[in-house]
């Protein structure tokens, strides 16, 4: 058996991915530090031991985000929005046609075409907010971790905004609101529906009737998936596992 | 204790040092290149010594400090003037003026203002500058607060709209002032052969230029010694540069470079800020033209002249920088966008980058116009918002080998 493995080296998170032709086998993730390559090393023999296969099962590697450049083990680098595009056309079973991805630094909207091949694509420039920095920041000002965020936004009971699209800004305009006694809830409400303001300003007035798939780490809470719907008035889908697509992408870029 | 004047020197002179060490970066990086030729080394000689007393013993003429493209040049060499257009790529010098200025504010002009302040001999002598945009409008006032007195400017108003009635007649009005301004200064006329010789001698440059820019759509000239090489355009002679350029050309091989080919536009690209350049090839890229004011539009390119009488020439020199200028200030100016689909004909690329500088609002908001255009046309079209800083090269990386990827169809 062929096996192939897709490595996305993230700013936040390393993930690694085993497939056998189009087939997603294993997939693994561990926070980003340093010496990349023996972390995504790890996740592979970890995989690969799960699996009951020998280290040399694998025929290939490819490599994707930030420190795809650092990864001597892989044969092969693909750049992350391709591989985005790879990994959830084929997740979706071709049904993808608008892609939000956000990652730890920075967030991409990616079209696709009916063959899965990238259309156009926006990123955006060097500012954390709306990405998974943003809400880990959020996280440690609230003290609150982000697998709470969903549960908490659905208990929020007051409206309020938060205006600044600069996380520095945002977050003293989120000291504020905690000084004036705003609940968690709230402010979490606020805060996923202006990173779901941000998304929209990158989508623009693009068509969006065939509904946007949300995928990278944050697509995992679902409240921020409502706030997008909300914003974009277009069906927002998450697959099971959204922070793993990049990584299945790398490894179908080797070919199925 | 430390005087803060004291305090501002040893901060003017840690940018002198990074200003150097960028420049040397860059000067290093071309010669380690497999393209590089001794020839080239010209051209990176010139770059690494731009002050403006070496201009000036160099070409054995005073200089006239420049900015943005609409002046005449041949006005200014038939005076017996060196144009220099002054410009700053520097990271470190775009760095240092937040100290005084709007961080969102063209980095080019921040640049500029530093470069005021750590370089003593630029700021005394005279200027022409025409009211291109608003940074450049409100760069002498600037300029007042960090290198105060001396100097004098010559105003050159430009009508932002080519086609109303009168405006090419008030410009030939500014013109003529700037021919007085000029005359003012050397204590003599201009004369018609004076202009006649300056424009024979920039129409020679200018046909080195086209054979250039031959050269980089054939890929036998990489875009970043295209524009090493109009990077140096005013710091020499120009029958000198021109000789070097037309010597360069003769030494080329035959092209070699592969890669999905765009046309680079936006905002300018000065020395040593090669950032988007060196990713465009990092990237696959292959830029086989462009529309950049520092770079294939550096020359207004030749021109045929009907009528040679001394207000014959001054005429057709206003209506060729004026009419021909594809500046982003201008409020009428189809002409940009047409310029880009009749060199897709010349240079058959496939997409477009357009490149901003974070605060060059002009190009800004034309970009949109622009990409929705060039779509409609068929070509692909990414827009890309950087400044002179490098912490954002990953980024800029990724969007442009996804571009690599979005162009060849896969």
């Amino acid at each position: 058996m062929a096996i192939k493995a897709g490595f996305d080296l993230g700013s936040t998170a390393i993930k690694v991915v085993l497939t056998e032709g189009a087939q997603l086998l294993w997939s693994g993730q561990t926070p980003t530090a340093p010496g990349q390559e023996t972390l995504a090393k790890g996740l592979l023999e970890k995989g690969l031991a799960e699996l009951g296969l020998p280290l040399d099962a694998v025929t290939q590697v490819a490599a994707t985000g930030y420190g795809k450049g650092l990864c001597g083990l892989a044969e092969s680098r693909v750049d992350e929005i391709r591989a985005n595009a790879l990994g959830l056309f084929r997740l979706s079973s071709g049904q993808a046609r608008h892609i939000v991805n956000i990652g730890g630094q920075d967030i991409k909207v990616i079209h696709l075409d009916e063959r899965g091949r990238v259309s156009d694509f926006k990123m955006n420039d060097k500012c954390a907010a709306g990405t998974g920095r943003f809400f880990e920041l959020v996280a440690r000002l609230l003290d609150t971790p982000i697998t709470d965020f969903a549960r908490l936004s659905e208990l929020a009971t007051e409206d309020i905004s938060l205006n600044s699209t600069c996380v520095v800004f945002a977050e003293s305009e989120m000291v504020s609101l905690m000084a004036k006694g705003a609940r968690n809830g709230d402010i979490i409400k606020a805060l996923h529906a202006s990173v779901a303001r941000r998304v929209a300003m990158m989508l623009n007035k693009a068509d969006l009737g065939a509904g946007v798939w949300l995928d990278g780490g944050p697509a995992k809470n679902p409240a921020l998936a409502l706030a997008l719907e909300d914003e974009l008035l277009a069906e927002v889908k998450v697959l099971a596992n959204p922070q793993m697509t990049v990584a299945f992408g790398a490894a179908l870029s080797l070919g199925v | 204790m430390t005087s803060p004047g004291n305090r501002h020197e040893r901060l003017l002179g840690k940018v002198r040092d990074k200003v150097a060490g960028e420049e040397r970066a860059l000067l290093d990086w071309l010669r380690s290149r497999p393209d590089y030729r001794p020839r080239f080394q010209y051209f990176l000689g010139l770059l690494s010594d731009r002050r403006l007393s070496t201009i000036e013993s160099r070409c054995e003429r005073p200089v006239i400090r420049l900015l943005c493209v609409q002046a005449p040049l041949e006005l200014i060499w038939a005076a017996g003037f060196q144009p220099v257009k002054i410009a700053s790529g520097s990271s470190a010098e775009a760095q240092f003026s937040t100290l005084n200025w709007p961080a969102l504010m063209c980095p080019l002009i921040k640049g500029i203002l530093t470069n005021l302040e750590t370089e003593a001999e630029l700021a005394p002598g005279p200027w022409v500058i025409p009211t291109s945009c608003d940074w450049v409008v409100k760069f002498w006032e600037a300029r007042q607060k960090v290198a105060p007195g001396g100097g004098e400017v010559q105003w050159l108003e430009l009508p932002h709209l080519k086609n109303q009635p009168g405006s090419q007649a008030r410009w030939l009005e500014e013109i003529r002032r700037l021919k007085k301004f000029l005359e003012k200064l050397r204590g003599r006329k201009i004369g018609r052969e004076d202009l006649l010789q300056a424009v024979m001698a920039l129409n020679r440059a200018w046909a080195a230029v086209i054979e250039l820019k031959k050269a980089r759509r054939d890929g036998r000239l990489a875009s970043v010694w295209f524009l090493t090489i109009l990077g140096a355009f005013f710091l020499d002679r120009l029958d000198r540069w021109t000789a070097e350029v037309e010597a360069a050309l003769a030494e080329l091989g035959a092209g070699q470079s592969a890669g999905p080919r765009i046309f680079l536009a936006g905002s300018p690209i000065f020395f040593p800020n090669f950032k988007l350049p060196a990713l465009l090839e990092e990237a696959g890229l292959l830029t086989v033209a462009d529309d950049l004011c520092s770079s294939e539009r550096t020359t207004p390119g030749g021109q045929v002249f009907e009528d040679v009488s001394e207000s014959g020439l001054l005429a057709s020199l206003a209506g060729r920088y004026h009419q021909g200028c594809l500046c982003p200030t201008f409020g009428d100016n189809e002409r940009r966008v047409n310029n880009i689909l009749s060199q897709r004909r010349e240079s058959d690329f496939q997409g477009v980058v357009f490149g901003v500088l974070k605060g060059c609002h002009p190009y800004d908001l034309e970009s949109s116009t622009i990409e929705d255009t060039l779509k409609c046309q068929g070509l692909k079209f990414l827009r890309l918002e950087t400044d002179y800083a490098t912490e954002d090269r990953q980024n800029l990386l990724t969007r442009l080998e996804a571009f690599r990827h979005n162009l060849a169809g896969e």
